[in-house]
C-alpha cells in the first residue's frame, strides 16, 4: 500500500443560479493505492499507517485508486473500510476497463479522472499489461527512431533509390519509371511521377508526401492506389497514409 | 583538352545524327578542330548524312583493332578543312568496341583536336554505353512527345551512373537538352509537348530548340548538314545551338506558331 498525492481536477464551470456557482478548481487530495483486494490485507495496512500519525489522516478526503487489481473488488467494503478509520472517502480513480467504471458509478460511488490519466496509460503499457493499443504505439516510436536518408537531385526512369530501415527523403523529383521505396516514410521535394513504396517491411504507420502527385503507383504496408486512384488530388501537393487499412490523400498545403 | 561531347537520346529516329552533323560541321565553320565519330557500329549512318560516304576506306572498327591508324581512317571534309569524320563499321556488330580501346582512340583525337563529337546509337546497351562512358559533355536529343522524353531520362539517369566521369567520381557529365521536330502549332492544339512540359520532366538547362522542317530531310537525302542551309528555320535553329555551346547567350527562336496576318486571314491562307 502506498500514499501519493496527486492533482485532481473536480469539476467544470458552470451557473446553475445567482445564489449558488460551480467552478472548477484543483486540490491535491491523497490517493491510496491498493495492491490486493483481500479486506483484511487492506485493513492490517491502513491500521499500520493510522497508527503511524492518526492526527494527520483523521477526515482526510481519499481517493482510491484500484489500477494495480485485477479480480473482483468489493466497492461497498472498501468505501466502508475507509470510514472505518475516520477518512472522507471521495471516490475511486485508476486506468479501469469502461464496465468497470460504469459499474462503480451505477454502484452510487464517484470515479475521479485524474490529469495524468494519459501518462498513467503509458506507464500501464510499459510495464507490459497488454491492451491493443500498446503495439501501435510502440510503433510510432519507433517510426520516429527512423533516421533519413537524403537524396539530391533527380531519380531518373529506371532508377531505383531504397531507404532500408530509413526514411527517404529526395530533393528533387522521381521521374516515370523510377521507383523510390522506403521502409519508414517518403518525402518528395518535387514531383512523383513514378512509384514511391513506403513502409516497405511492414509499417502501416508509413506516410508519403511530395509536392506535386503524379505518381505511377503509391503503396503503404502493402494497399496501393495507381495513377487512377490519384485524380481527387492529381497535380498537388499531397500527403498519403493509411486510414483503417485504407490509402488515403489528404492536400498538404 | 578536347571536349569530348556525346550526341545521344535513348529513342531511336529522334535526330541525333541529324543533330551530330549540325553540330559538327558548325563547330568547324567557327574555326574549331572537330571530329565526328559514328558509334552506331552495323548502322552507319553518318557518313551518308555529312555525304562522305563514297569516301570511307577504314572505320572505327579497325582502328580499335589495329588494322589502320587513325590518320588512315578519318575522313577530312570537303567543305571545312577543321572537320574530320570517324565511320562506324557497317559489317561488324557493337560489340567490337571496348572501353579500352576506345578511351585510347580518345586520346590520341584529342591530341590535335578541340571538339570530339560522337554520334551515339539507340537504346541503352553497350554501343550507347561506349559512346558516353567518356563524355564531359551530353546534348540528350529529344522529341516533344513522351516516350523519347521517358527514354531521355533514362539515358540521364545512365550518365550520372555508368559514364567514366561517375565512376571516378569526378564533377559530372554536363548535360544539355536539344528538342528536336519541335512544331509550335501542334503544341497550341494540345497535340505536342511543349518547351515547358518537358524542361519540366528533364530539368537539365535547355541548349537549343529545332522545329520541324522539311529542310532536314532534303539536307539528309543531300548529304549537306541542315546547317549550311542558313534560309532554313532549322539551319538558323542549330546555328544557335552551336553559340550556345561556344558560351554565348542567345534568345531562343521558333518557340511560336507565325501569327495569320491579315491578308492570310481575308483570303483564308
Amino acid at each position: 500500500m502506498s500514499k501519493y498525492n496527486e492533482l485532481f481536477y473536480l469539476g467544470k464551470k458552470f451557473m446553475v443560479d445567482t445564489n449558488i456557482e460551480f467552478k472548477g478548481s484543483s486540490f491535491t487530495l491523497s490517493v491510496l493505492h491498493l495492491k490486493t483486494s483481500i479486506l483484511a490485507e487492506i485493513r492490517a495496512g491502513l491500521a499500520t499507517k493510522v497508527a503511524q500519525a492518526p492526527d494527520f489522516f483523521y477526515l482526510v478526503p481519499i481517493v482510491v485508486n484500484i489500477e494495480q487489481l485485477d479480480d473482483t473488488i468489493e466497492f461497498q467494503a472498501v468505501k466502508s473500510l475507509i470510514e472505518e478509520f475516520n477518512f472522507t472517502f471521495v471516490g475511486f480513480t485508476g486506468a479501469v476497463p469502461k464496465e468497470q467504471r460504469q459499474l462503480i458509478r451505477e454502484l452510487g460511488f464517484s470515479f475521479v479522472n485524474t490529469a495524468k490519466a494519459s501518462a498513467n496509460k503509458k506507464t500501464a503499457a510499459l510495464s507490459g499489461s497488454a491492451t491493443e493499443v500498446i503495439p501501435e504505439e510502440a510503433h510510432t516510436a519507433q517510426n520516429n527512431f527512423f533516421t533519413d536518408k537524403v537524396h539530391r537531385g533527380q531519380i531518373r526512369s529506371g532508377q531505383q533509390v531504397y531507404a532500408k530501415d530509413q526514411n527517404l527523403v529526395v530533393i528533387g523529383s522521381v521521374s516515370a519509371g523510377a521507383e523510390v521505396i522506403a521502409d519508414g516514410n517518403i518525402h518528395v521535394y518535387g514531383s512523383l511521377r513514378g512509384r514511391a513504396i513506403a513502409g516497405a517491411t511492414g509499417h502501416h504507420r508509413a506516410q508519403i508526401y511530395c509536392q506535386n502527385l503524379e505518381a505511377e503507383l503509391v503503396s503503404i504496408n502493402g494497399n496501393y492506389w495507381l495513377s487512377e486512384s490519384m485524380e481527387d488530388h492529381w497535380g498537388t501537393p499531397v500527403y498519403i497514409n493509411l486510414t483503417d487499412n485504407e490509402l488515403s490523400s489528404s492536400k498538404l498545403i | 583538352m578536347a571536349r569530348i561531347i556525346v550526341v545521344t537520346s535513348g529513342k531511336g529516329g529522334v535526330g541525333k545524327t541529324t543533330s551530330s552533323a549540325a553540330i559538327g560541321l558548325g563547330l568547324a565553320l567557327k574555326g574549331h578542330k572537330v571530329v565526328l565519330i559514328d558509334f552506331d557500329i552495323g548502322l552507319r549512318n553518318l557518313d551518308l548524312i555529312m555525304g562522305c560516304e563514297r569516301r570511307v576506306v577504314y572505320d572505327f572498327v579497325n582502328v580499335i583493332n589495329g588494322e589502320a591508324t587513325l590518320n588512315q581512317a578519318l575522313i577530312k571534309d570537303k567543305r571545312v578543312s577543321s572537320l574530320s569524320i570517324l565511320p562506324a563499321s557497317q559489317t561488324r556488330d557493337k560489340d567490337a568496341l571496348n572501353k579500352e580501346n576506345v578511351g585510347k582512340v580518345l586520346e590520341e583525337l584529342g591530341k590535335s583536336y578541340d571538339f570530339i563529337v560522337c554520334d551515339s546509337p539507340a537504346g541503352i546497351e553497350a554501343g550507347a554505353m561506349m559512346a558516353l562512358y567518356y563524355a564531359d559533355e551530353a546534348i540528350v536529343t529529344t522529341n516533344p512527345e513522351v516516350s523519347s522524353v521517358r527514354d531521355s531520362d533514362r539515358i540521364l539517369g545512365m550518365l550520372a551512373s555508368r559514364s567514366q566521369r561517375a565512376e571516378l567520381g569526378l564533377e559530372p557529365i554536363k548535360e544539355h537538352l536539344l528538342l528536336t521536330r519541335y512544331s509550335p502549332k501542334r503544341v497550341e492544339e494540345g497535340e505536342m509537348l511543349s518547351v515547358e512540359d518537358v524542361e519540366d520532366i528533364l530539368s537539365i538547362p535547355l541548349l537549343g530548340v529545332i522545329p520541324e522542317s522539311q529542310a532536314v530531310l532534303k539536307a539528309s537525302n543531300a548529304g549537306e548538314p541542315v546547317i549550311l542551309d542558313k534560309e532554313s528555320d532549322a539551319g538558323q535553329a542549330y546555328q544557335d545551338v552551336i553559340d550556345r555551346l561556344l558560351g554565348e547567350t542567345v534568345d531562343f527562336r521558333f518557340l511560336l506558331a507565325e501569327k495569320k496576318g491579315i491578308f492570310s486571314r481575308m483570303f483564308g491562307g
